[in-house]
């Protein structure tokens, strides 16, 4: 067979140009990577460049991946792909990959390693762990693993026999809201979140800052809502790219959110806007949520939130037209203030009062996905318990949740309840995404063993006994994405695009490897990944060909209330089977069975609420060396409030240092002096400012916020570590950026 | 023939910069450039009411591009449906027609000695594909198609709509690239982003003449190179290309 190759393809065509002359229909037309041939070949897989896992076709030829597309035939996200999915590419040939496994010969933090093989590696961290459940008991291990890739190293650490395994996920991220909604509505959010923004007739965004957050497909419906003519709501104290296509922007006194929100009950139920059938037949609490909101009227609000009582109404009216209609987003980074729970508990309470939940526009029902079997040995327990304070200290964080980063950096730190002596990272920025980096710090130089899985050199591999070299997701199979809040459910495999890279090794190798060297080689009873994919999807009725080439298989979904059949179970699997406005469970707790507002510190004279977010050109700390994004955004700045700028004399565009109420310094930071924030708070994207030096293209381009969070407000129901807490001052420096 | 056009909804972008970003895959676009990309105008107005835009640009396919005659080979030219071409063979990276942009839409390639810009991916219309920016855009902001077609979305924008060309007095060569939104969020993009009249390359016609008689004997001697090549290929067929 004769095979057109690009050398041969653009010569012919540049000769074919030369005929005709004038040029038309000639390479120009063409990219240089030639493309679109014969040999490219259309891998279909799911991006990891963040967690929302959109649909992707891998273009491949001679094992090489040229491009990446959306997966038109993906049923949540279709053919769209952000600026993140679209540079995919360039984490696959990022020159400062780790490349083979690495030992450490200088002292921690260095950054002196030799190189070593698979063999010797794989038996080092057997070995160590071995020596470490002799020593001091298997719960002596941390795990922090991070995302559905982590699922085979998963299982590989709980059949060790560690218990102490926690994900920033939810303690520093959604948990509160997942607690705060679960509570009312008897159903964590879960992610994607199921909010019906495309049907909706009123958006209200509590601090979500949707557009500069992107995960594609929440966009599309975001937009698509919008343009049907929804009206939005956005509580935010910075003028975001939502606040700018707003009906009301309410640009709220940071902290304050709960007054707020209560106000609205307030109005709903004085003036009976609220759904009252709804309410009637789904709910309980009712006339203990009238009593307990009468005195949190919207001038009582004002006086809290700085926002007019009029459009407190105004806005409360706006929502009341709207219902069911109104989609109160639950949210996704809520880890503010340490009311957090209190708060979701609040959004929650106010998409029941307007008939939301299970309805049309508001949010929708999850639909259950059939799924294989993989029998597993029973796993080993723990005597000793979680040493995080998950499920005991903090006793909604319970089993089922991910566990508390800061607990567990605590517990190694104090050595208390019992010594944690090995730490294992996969796939956690366990420096930029775990607040209070001293403690961290310190926490590591009790170890005796620590290993990091992972693609890039970020800052903790230099504190590792030993790194282990993942593959990039485009090289690499993961456990399936089994997606049940999605109006149509389904399921979406991740498969190798083209063979890993240099020494570079998948999760799943990696583990299953580690297992026969450590006894537990029954835990991982399936030959390869696709034994393993075949079996978990068996049930669904497709053949494995048939799903690697549409990369995801959709079913019929009942999102809403009406639709529900008997196999999707109850309504509202709460304890009473019931909307609990009041929650038994917090009552049994001794908590606040309803949300009270309560007053958070606030910033001492010339100091700001440092507040932070994200760009849609990057994923938390995981994408600042991607040769592209970093093209688009090298660096973040901080916005500061125009006026308070220039009564400080601080110029726009200025570099400064940021200083904490501790002490603690950033990096040197330009700063954005804008209309568009309030003079109270500063505000920055997370993820820059890293102290990496092997992230040649990130290393301390732009600040980190980590840097200044070293105190946090821990939610007393679910342990989460509120950091919206620091305050910050500026510094004027006369240096460049560095 | 169709006669192609791109609407921007300002009012759907979200300034996320997808659409910058599938370009550059799937055009090798350098890193420091790009054939398309979205800029934020400031904030303005007085706390609260405040106002910001997005403004995505790239080729706006003019009705009648100053590109075009600033091009001393012809290698840029205009083809029947209306998009801005550039023959690469004839292209001798003289940067004439970046200076005569008004728009900034184009840049040289260093990589390649060449300017590049964008061309509605004519490559990918032939192959029933859309450009590559526009299927990748998360809020539909971007809708490309056929002014020909009274049926088609961006028929519906321009001419029955409120989409409106950026143009200003001064420099109004009828771009093909149309902006819907609401009319301040328009005008906003416009004023901060206002195209700026062409420029020629100093010192101009000296260098132009002198560049056209190099051009014509490169372009010959191009042209009996190539097809010495092709005829050659043809004869002894093609080896693997090894890398």
């Amino acid at each position: 067979m004769s095979k057109i190759t690009r050398r041969g393809f653009l010569q012919t065509s540049s000769a074919l140009a030369g005929l005709v002359g004038t040029g038309v229909a000639s390479a120009e037309s063409r990219p240089p990577s030639w493309r679109g041939e014969t040999r490219v070949e259309q891998i279909a897989t799911n991006c990891e460049m963040c967690f929302w896992r959109c649909g992707v076709m891998a273009e491949v030829a001679d094992g090489k991946v040229l491009k990446l597309a959306g997966n038109p035939q993906h049923p949540l996200t279709g053919g769209q792909l952000c600026a993140r999915g679209n540079a995919g590419t360039q984490l696959l040939y990022d020159p400062d990959r780790l490349k083979y496994p690495l030992i450490r010969i200088g002292n921690r933090g260095e950054g002196k390693f030799r190189r070593a093989s698979w063999d010797e590696a794989l038996d080092f961290f057997a070995t160590h762990l071995k020596d470490l459940k002799q020593k001091y008991g298997a719960e002596s291990v941390g795990f922090f693993p991070h995302g559905v890739a982590a699922g085979f190293f998963g299982t590989l650490m709980k059949a060790y026999g560690t218990p102490n395994a926690a994900e920033p996920a939810f303690a520093q991220c959604r948990g509160p809201r997942d607690i705060g909604y679960q509570l009312t509505f008897g159903r964590a959010v879960n992610s994607p979140e199921p909010v019906d923004l495309e049907e909706s007739k009123c958006i209200v965004l509590i601090g979500s800052h949707i557009g500069e957050n992107v995960f594609t497909s929440q966009v599309t419906n975001f937009i698509t809502g919008l343009q049907r003519g929804a009206k939005l709501i956005v509580v935010d104290p910075r003028f975001s790219t939502a606040a700018s296509k707003a009906d009301h922007w309410l640009p709220i006194k940071p902290g304050t959110d709960i007054a707020l929100l209560m106000a609205w009950a307030n109005i709903l139920i004085v003036e009976t806007l609220y759904d009252k059938q709804y309410i009637e037949q789904y709910a309980t609490g009712m006339k203990e949520l009238e009593a307990h909101v009468k005195d949190f009227t919207p001038e009582w609000a004002e006086s809290m939130t700085e926002i007019p009582a009029a459009q407190i109404r105004d806005t409360a009216h706006m929502m009341a037209e709207a219902k069911p209609a109104v989609a109160i987003h639950p949210g996704r980074h809520v880890t503010w203030y340490g009311d957090d729970t209190q708060r979701a508990r609040a959004m929650a309470i106010l998409t029941a009062l307007l008939g939301a939940y299970g309805r049309k526009g508001g949010m929708f029902l999850p639909t259950k996905v059939k799924q294989g079997r993989i029998p597993l040995p029973p796993m080993p327990e723990s005597e000793r318990g979680r040493a995080d304070g998950a499920g005991t200290k903090y006793p909604l964080a319970t089993e089922e949740s991910q566990g508390l980063t800061q607990g567990l950096v605590q517990a190694t730190m104090n050595a208390s309840p019992y010594p944690i002596k090995g730490w294992v990272v996969y796939g956690q920025n366990i420096l930029e995404s775990i607040p209070q980096r001293q403690n961290t710090l310190k926490a590591i130089e009790q170890l005796e063993f620590m290993a990091v899985v992972d693609v890039l050199p970020v800052e903790q591999t230099n504190y590792a006994d030993l790194v282990l070299p993942e593959a990039t997701y485009l090289e690499r199979y993961d456990p399936p994405a089994v997606v049940t809040t999605s109006k149509r459910p389904f399921v979406a495999i991740r498969q190798p695009a083209i063979d890993p890279l240099y020494e570079s090794k998948p999760g799943w190798w990696i583990a299953k490897e580690l297992a026969n060297r450590m006894g537990l080689a029954d835990y991982f009873p399936w030959k390869d990944p696709e034994d393993h994919l075949s079996r978990l999807v068996q049930p669904l009725g497709i053949n494995l060909a048939e799903l690697k080439s549409l990369g995801a298989v959709s079913f019929d979904g009942h999102p809403y209330i009406d639709d529900r059949k008997e196999e999707d179970g109850p309504i509202f699997p709460t304890q009473s089977g019931k909307i609990e406005l009041v929650s038994s469970v917090l009552k049994d707790l001794n908590f606040d069975s309803l949300p009270k507002f309560t007053a958070v510190e606030q910033p001492p004279p010339g100091y700001m609420r440092l507040i932070y977010g994200r760009a849609p050109m990057h994923s938390f700390s995981r994408s600042e060396n991607n040769s592209w994004l970093d093209d688009l955004m090298p660096d973040n700045q901080v916005w500061i409030n125009a006026e308070f700028a220039a009564k400080a004399g601080i110029k726009n565009g200025q570099v400064v240092i940021l200083e904490n109420q501790d002490g603690a310094k950033s990096l040197p930071i330009a700063v954005r002096a804008t209309v568009g924030i309030r003079n109270d708070c500063a505000y920055m994207v997370h993820g820059f400012g890293t102290r990496a030096k092997g992230l040649t293209k990130a290393y301390k381009r732009g600040a980190s916020d980590t840097d200044l969070i070293t105190r946090v407000s821990i939610d007393p129901i679910m342990g989460a570590t509120g950091m919206r807490v620091n305050f910050v001052r500026v510094l004027p420096t006369t240096g460049e950026r560095s | 023939m169709p006669r192609y056009a791109m609407v921007i909804d300002q009012e759907r972008c979200v300034g996320c910069q997808s659409c910058t970003v599938a370009c550059k895959s799937e055009w090798d676009v350098p890193n420091g450039f790009a054939r398309t990309k979205v800029r934020q105008t400031g904030t303005i107005g007085t706390f609260p009411k405040l106002s910001t835009s997005f403004y995505v640009s790239q080729c706006n396919h003019c009705d009648r591009p100053t590109c075009v005659p600033a091009c001393p080979t012809g290698a840029t030219y205009q083809d029947q449906s209306g998009v801005v071409r550039v023959n690469r063979d004839l292209c001798i990276g003289c940067g004439s027609c970046v200076a005569a942009c008004p728009y900034g839409a184009r840049y040289i390639n260093a990589e390649i000695g060449k300017v590049d810009k964008c061309d509605f991916c004519v490559s990918r219309l032939g192959k029933g594909l859309q450009p590559a920016c526009v299927g990748t855009c998360p809020a539909h902001a971007k809708i490309f198609g056929d002014l020909e077609d009274s049926s088609s979305d961006v028929f519906r924008f321009v001419y029955r709509g409120a989409a409106k060309r950026m143009e200003t007095a001064n420099i109004a060569i009828g771009p093909n690239v149309y902006y819907a939104g609401k009319p301040e969020h328009t005008a906003l993009a416009l004023a901060s982003f206002a195209p700026v009249p062409p420029r020629t390359i100093a010192p101009g016609k000296v260098w132009s003449s002198l560049l056209n008689k190099v051009v014509y004997l490169a372009v010959g001697v191009t042209f009996l190179g190539q097809a010495v090549a092709f005829f050659r290929q043809l004869s002894t067929g093609e080896k693997q290309f090894e890398e």
